[in-house]
């Protein structure tokens, strides 16, 4: 596999593909010959990364992954084929909903928890206060949680800079800043799930992922995902740092 | 004939037929909901997907292609799944949160019960 840690332009230099060490998983999967600095070998190893780009080629074709990667920096690729990889995989096992299913799960998550937030902290507040105390939510707030649709989803641009959960449940709230702008880097411990959190195992299929196609790079081994869970919410740091 | 074409056929500069598997989901009012998924998945690729389907869960895919592929357009690092990570933030900080409340609530009821 790649033995560069250090991926290089497309225009290349010392990355493998062409230069004797065989070709990369993507060359390999769509047979041809794997030249030097071709875009896909830092990331595509000749064993497991051919069964990746299998999935990534099946979904969005290896042309039009090239031309995104083309236009993302060298040093943002690595988590740009971290979170292609995990679309792809997700459209294949589920074809009507991809990762959006990911996605509604985890809004149900986050207003069941609100709701139930909300309650606790009411009822806490009843009991620093002199009066009875609140009813607790109807079983249908929490045992069943409206149903979204994808038309609720935040809109690429809708989701905010700061973390307010209200905002997410508002579809048509316009935000000044898009989510897209607020780049986070990735940081392999905030793939895993704390337990329960992550019913999906949205955060386990991404960090396996992840030590996956970083392993091939040559890279130091992931922390285990039972790292706690912060406090409060932090950006993750890049994959490839 | 050019006027009753689908999107996603108008953009392809084709015949749109009466069997176009993608004309249902693509109209031709909404020019760019095709471009967007057409830049990142390619119409092939989405029609397949879609032959693949049954007729009635056609329209939902068709919704969450564009909706990852708007995503993707937007962030082309993290697409949707940087949302993915948004959410279990989110999520996190609320479990925590959660427990920090129930913890105070223990404190006061044993307040109340051995004053």
């Amino acid at each position: 596999m790649a033995s560069s840690s250090n991926p290089s332009s497309s225009g290349g230099t010392g990355s493998v593909g062409g230069g004797g060490g065989g070709p990369c998983g993507a060359c390999k999967f769509l047979r041809r010959k794997c030249v030097p600095g071709c875009i896909f070998a830092p990331y595509f190893d000749s064993e497991q990364g051919a069964a990746h780009f299998a999935a990534v080629h099946k979904v969005f074709g290896a042309s039009n992954v090239s031309k995104l990667l083309l236009h993302i920096p060298v040093h943002r690729r690595l988590d740009a084929v971290v979170t292609i990889c995990f679309e792809a995989q997700a459209r294949l096992r589920d074809p009507v909903y991809g990762c959006v299913a990911h996605i509604f799960a985890l809004q149900q998550q986050v207003v069941n928890l609100q709701a139930e937030l909300s309650y606790l902290q009411a009822h806490l507040s009843s009991l620093e206060l002199p009066s009875p105390p609140p009813p607790p939510p109807s079983q249908t707030l929490i045992a069943h949680p409206p149903a979204l649709s994808i038309s609720d989803l935040p809109s690429a641009s809708s989701v905010p800079a700061a973390y307010d959960l209200s905002s997410l449940f508002d579809p048509m709230v316009s935000q000044n800043t898009s989510w897209a702008m607020q780049q986070r880097q990735i940081d392999p411990r905030q793939f895993g799930g704390t337990g329960s959190s992550s019913s999906t195992g949205t955060g386990g299929d991404l960090q396996a992922l992840a030590r996956e196609l970083l392993h091939s790079q040559g890279s130091p081994q992931l922390p285990g995902n039972d790292a706690p869970p912060s406090s409060s919410p932090s950006p993750p740091q890049s994959l490839s740092k | 004939m050019g006027s009753g074409r689908c999107a996603a056929c108008r953009y392809l500069r084709r015949k749109c037929t009466d069997d176009c598997i993608l004309s249902p989901y693509f109209p031709s009012n909404n020019p760019q909901r095709f471009v967007s998924v057409h830049r990142i998945y390619g119409a092939s690729n989405v029609s397949k997907l879609l032959q693949r389907l049954p007729t009635h869960l056609r329209a939902e895919a068709a919704d969450s292609l564009y909706y990852e592929a708007q995503c993707r357009l937007e962030d082309r690092v993290y697409g949707c799944v940087g949302l993915i990570f948004l959410l279990q933030q989110q999520i996190h900080a609320a479990e925590s949160q959660l427990i920090k409340t129930q913890a105070e609530i223990a404190v006061m009821k044993s307040q109340v019960q051995h004053p």
